[in-house]
Order: C-alpha cells, then structure tokens, then sequence
C-alpha cells in the first residue's frame, strides 16, 4: 500500500513535472495571482477569464496550468481580503477579519506570508490526503448506483444552498433554475431538442464559458461601474516588514495545523467545504485561544487557521470531483467544465485508464502550491502596487481579455450574443437579491441529475422508494433531511448562519 | 390592495415565476412520460412548476416580511457594456483584432460619465498592442490581427 502511494506519486511528478509543464504552472500561478488580485474578482470570475487560455494545449499540461490558476485565484483573493478588506469570495470574509487589522497595524507583510506558507502547508498535507485516500474512496465509489448518485447530488445542492449567500429559499430556487438551464439542448435520451427556441448556437446546450463569463466576469464590471466612486483601494500599510517574525511563527503554526485538520476533513463533504472550512476554522481558534478578546483586533492564528482550512479544504474538494465525478461547489464545477472540454470525464475511471493524468493532476497540485509561494514571497510588493492601478484603466483591460477569452473557446459571435443575455440575466438577479453561485452548480448537474433519476427509476419500474432502500443513497438523504430541518427547527443554526455571512 | 414590503423579493419572485411559467409552457409539447419512462418533458416540467411555487412562496415573503429596497438601475453602463460584447463579436472577424480590441476599449470607456478621451485612446492603443502580441502571435488563438485575413 505504501509503496503503491510512493509508486503512483512517482508516476505523476514524472509526467506533471517536465520542464514545459512547470512552466505552464508557472503561467497559471502568476495569471491567476494576478487576475485574482484585482479587487471585486474573486476566484470564481477569475478562473472564469482564465479557463479559454488552458484549452489550446495537451491535457496534462491544462490541468496543471488550471491548477496553478485555482490556486493563484484563490491567493489573490486573499490578497484583497487582507490589503484593502474586500474578500472576493465567501471563505476569504474570515481572513478579512484579523487579517485587514493586521494590515493597518503595518503588519500586512507578516500576514500575507502567514497565509502563504500556512496555504502552502495545507496544500502540501490536502494533496497527501487525496493521493492517500483518494483511491480507496474511488473503490467505495464503484459502489455508487444511480439512486446514490442522485442522492448525492440532492446532498450537495442542499449543502450548497444552505451555504449561499442571502436568502435560502432565493438561493434553492437558483440551484433548480440552473438545472433547467443545464437541461437546454438536445436531449441525450429522445433525441429532442429542449428550450432553444430554434437557435442553432444552443442545440448541444448553452456553452459553460459565456454563460459564467457573463454572470460573473462581466456582471461584477457592470456592477462596479454603478458605483458613485469607482473602487479605489488605499493601501494603508507600508509593506516594510515582509516576513513574519519569530513570535508571529509561533503564535500562527499550532492554527495552521489545526485549520490543516479541520480543513482536510470538512473538504471531501458535498456543498461548499472551503467557505464551511474557513468559519469552522476561526470558530475554533477563538475557542483555544487563551485571550479570546484579541480576535477582530490584528491575531494572527486568525489569519493563519482559516487561510490554511481554506486551502486544505480547496484541495480535498476535488475529492468528490475526480472519485465520484460530481462538482461539490461552483468552482469545482468550473473544473469539471474544463476536464470536460479538455477530453477528461472526471470520476474513478480516470484513475484506472489514464493513471498518468490522473497522478499527475495530484502532483500538480502540489506543484501549483509550491508555484505559489515561490512567486508570492518575492511578489507581494508587487500586488500591492497592482492594487494602486485605477479601475477606469482596469476594466476596459479586464472586458477585453473576457470576450477574446469567449471568442478563442467558439470563434462565433452567438456566443458573444449568449455572454451578453447571461451579463443582463445576472444583473437582474443579483438585484433581486439571487447569488448566481449556486446556479452554476445546478447547471452542471442538471444533465447528470436527470438522467441518474430516469435510471433510478426505471431500475425501481417508476417507485421512488428505490432511493430509500439502497443504504448508501438512505443514508444520504437523511443526511439531507437532517441538515434542513436544523435549518427549520434550530433557530441558533439560522443566527450562525446569518451572522456567518454579514460583511 | 396588498403593499409591497420587500421589492427585492418581489422582483426575485416574479423572475422565478416567469422562468416557470416559461419553462411549463415550451415544455407542454415534450412527451411527459411516466416515471418508470421518463419523457422529454419528464424532469424539466418537474423543475418549473418547483420554481414557480418557490417564486409564489418568494412573493408571499416580499408582501408579508419588511426587506431591502431595489438598486436603482443605472442603465448607462449596462447597456454600453453589453453593447460592447456584442458588438466585438460580430466585428473581429471582419476588422480583425487590432482594431476591434481599440473599439471595444473605447466603447467600454464610455460606459463612464467623465471619460478622458486622450486617455481612452492611448489605452486602446496599448491593448490592441498587447492582446494581438499576446494572443494572435504568442498563443495563436484563432483571430484575424488585420482585416481580410
């Protein structure tokens, strides 16, 4: 078993660690630093822009490059979160917290190289775990019959709407319109077209890159440029000090480790496990800390717990991605949109028949970490000098890579036509009160959902009971079940939960 | 008369209604099967009449429970926008990416009220530069640099 460990990672950091491909990682970790840097753009509108530029190459080289922009994204973001106090995604509100304090005490400088070598960390010990139990999990997978894979998928929407942002019943039905959306096209089993209104562009179902492009990429533009004052960052600390001290050290590893366990584990769960990592996280070091009254005013195992729990549950989320072949949260979906323009049906059969890719995504993984603190270390004064470019001279740049982004996947204009329907679709909604997060999930799912219930239910000839009688798929929804109505019954979970998400 | 107390719901519940209502009705002509053979229409009518009760349920909410105003909508940047993502689609085959990449910073200029026309143009000079470096040239992505080629 040990030596099978040793015998596969050896296998992937042969293929994944060439010369080209550190480079492409190399690419990756700096575009999406960079990208992801930008204040408003978090990681989901960032790998969004960026995923057209992984398609031109081989498959193996893409996924490392896509890895190297999940994790610069995911970096950048927290970038912001400490800099200039604007988290680009849910997880990074927490790093916000003690981490922008620390900034405007002037330890900015010690607080992103917490982070970075705390993300490093956990990164390092994430890829460990889903090399260690990622195949095993694949042989429980191979267990997995239609009725359980649509339970899942019910688990994993139900987590993610409890996990959205605003209102859960708006956030419920955007998961069930982005199944709809998800259903357009031709219908694999009839042969039918569904929803598309006699427009060629959409018979084989609406294109995953202009439809998130639109509703995040360009929706967040749009969304900026209605502000009185364009967003103009101050950065308020000098940036003297990069390292952190000795004492900053001590205080951060005992939170590293614990925000790596925590982390590590709350990941492989359907829904959302960063963002649920990240609060668990901070929770937890309040509690240990023998001056609880230091949090919200500069603590660095604020910074240093969740910034690891959210990496560590970045990496074990792609877990249920690569064994199971299902997207836990939108950003796994992205990466499973891209797995599958690139040729790569994610699930445990990439592990048996294309080892090479499947190992040499988790080297990849690894190799993405170490990117990343290589050029953020040097790099941070660098971002922040970014962070001092004005919006009126970004946003033309950032519209552009966009739509030649859109352009380079389908060079046809429909599919500039379809980004603009889905930019005025997502402002509405966003108006409205409707995160388009959880929308993207249901997208990707919808095909998968449907067919797993017509499967499900011819197996049972038409009675639903099918998906109570197989333990697996019982045990799931009553998973289900027992997370809704602890959202109904336990008014303390619903203040957590509101509280959780103020920003 | 009934009053409105949350106008974000109420928008919120009128766009799931419509979707639902929409996707009902263009579905009504998919074979609907039954559940040991699903049809066509099997699941995506499920969906919608789901997303109609949610956006009824939503709108009892918006009349009953007090909730945020609607942002006023700024049509301005909106509209130039879109306006620009369109129109890059339809032009960079016939311009190529040079040109069509200077127009759409431009035209993105002017989503914005106080725009600096000298700033703009020298803006959509480097980024018609760049990107045709970057990608015509150094990723050879799938554009024209120059018109008629």
């Amino acid at each position: 078993m040990e030596f099978d460990l040793l015998h596969n990672l050896a296998t992937g950091f042969t293929a994944a660690a060439s010369l080209k491909n550190l480079g492409f990682a190399f690419l990756g970790c700096l575009l999406g630093t960079l990208i992801g840097v930008l204040p408003g753009i978090g990681p989901i509108p960032t790998i969004a822009m960026l995923l057209p530029i992984t398609f031109g190459i081989d498959p193996l080289s893409s996924l490392v490059m896509l890895a190297g922009i999940y994790y610069g994204a995911q970096y950048g973001g927290s970038t912001t979160s400490i800099l200039v106090n604007i988290p680009g995604e849910a997880a990074s509100i927490v790093t916000c917290i003690d981490g922008h304090e620390m900034a405007k005490q002037g330890r900015a400088g010690a607080a992103l190289g917490v982070a970075a070598l705390g993300s490093f960390f956990a990164g390092t010990v994430g890829t460990v775990f889903i090399a260690g139990f990622g195949p095993p999990l694949a042989a429980i997978a191979q267990q997995f019959n239609s009725p359980d894979y649509f339970s899942l998928m019910v688990l994993g929407l139900v987590t993610a709407v409890i996990l959205a942002h605003g209102s859960v019943l708006n956030a419920f039905g955007m998961v069930l319109v982005g199944l709809l959306l998800g259903l357009v096209g031709t219908d694999v089993n009839s042969g039918l077209t569904r929803y598309t209104f006699g427009i060629q562009e959409i018979w084989e179902g609406i294109d995953f890159v202009p439809m998130v492009i639109g509703m995040f990429g360009v929706v967040e533009i749009i969304r900026n440029l209605e502000q009185t004052e364009l967003p103009r960052p101050h950065v308020k600390a000098s940036m003297k000090d990069l390292w952190p001290r000795g004492q900053d050290f001590r205080d951060a590893w005992p939170a590293v480790l614990r925000g790596t366990g925590l982390g590590s584990l709350l990941g492989i769960l359907p829904g959302g496990g960063a963002v649920l990592a990240s609060f668990a996280s901070y929770t937890l070091e309040k509690k240990v800390a023998s001056d609880p009254s230091r949090f919200g005013r500069g603590a660095i195992e604020g910074v240093a717990g969740p910034e690891s729990a959210n990496n560590a549950a970045a990496q074990t989320s792609f877990i249920p991605l690569l064994t199971l072949g299902l997207p836990s949260n939108a950003i796994m979906a992205l990466m499973m949109g891209a797995m599958i323009i690139q040729g790569m049906q994610p699930g445990a059969a990439v592990m048996t028949s294309r080892p090479e890719l499947f190992w040499g995504m988790v080297a990849s993984m690894w190799i993405g970490n170490l990117m990343l603190l290589v050029i953020n270390m040097p790099l941070i004064g660098i971002w922040v000098r970014l962070l001092s470019v004005p919006y009126r001279l970004l946003y033309p740049a950032i519209l552009l890579f966009c739509v030649i982004g859109i352009y380079g996947t389908n060079t046809s204009p429909g599919q500039l036509a379809l980004c603009a329907v889905f930019a005025a679709f997502g402002h509405v909604l966003v108006r409205f009160g409707c995160e388009p997060a959880p929308l993207v999930l249901g997208f990707i799912l919808g095909p998968l959902m449907e067919e797993n219930l017509r499967r499900s239910l011819v197996i049972s000839r038409g009675d639903p009971i099918v998906f109570i009688e197989r333990p697996i798929s019982a045990v799931l929804l009553a998973t289900t079940v027992i997370m809704v109505l602890a959202l109904i019954v336990l008014p303390q979970f619903r203040r957590t939960r509101k509280e959780a998400f103020q920003e | 008369m009934f009053r409105i107390k949350s106008p974000q719901d109420a928008g919120a519940a009128v766009v799931f209604m419509v979707i639902g209502l929409a996707g009902a009705y263009l579905g009504s002509d998919l074979a609907f099967g039954t559940s040991a053979r699903m049809g066509p229409g099997y699941f995506p009518i499920i969906l919608s009449w789901t997303i109609f009760a949610i956006g009824v349920i939503v709108g009892l909410r918006g009349l009953t429970i007090e909730g945020p105003a609607i942002e006023p909508v700024q049509l301005r940047p909106l509209l130039v926008i879109i306006a620009a993502i369109v129109a890059f689609g339809y032009l960079v085959e016939r311009l190529g990416l040079a040109i069509t990449a200077a127009l759409l910073t431009v035209l993105a200029g002017y989503a914005r009220r106080d725009v600096s026309l000298w700033e703009t143009l020298l803006l959509a000079a480097g980024l018609a530069v760049f990107s045709v470096a970057l990608f015509v040239y150094g990723l050879s992505q799938p554009f024209p640099a120059w018109w008629g080629r």
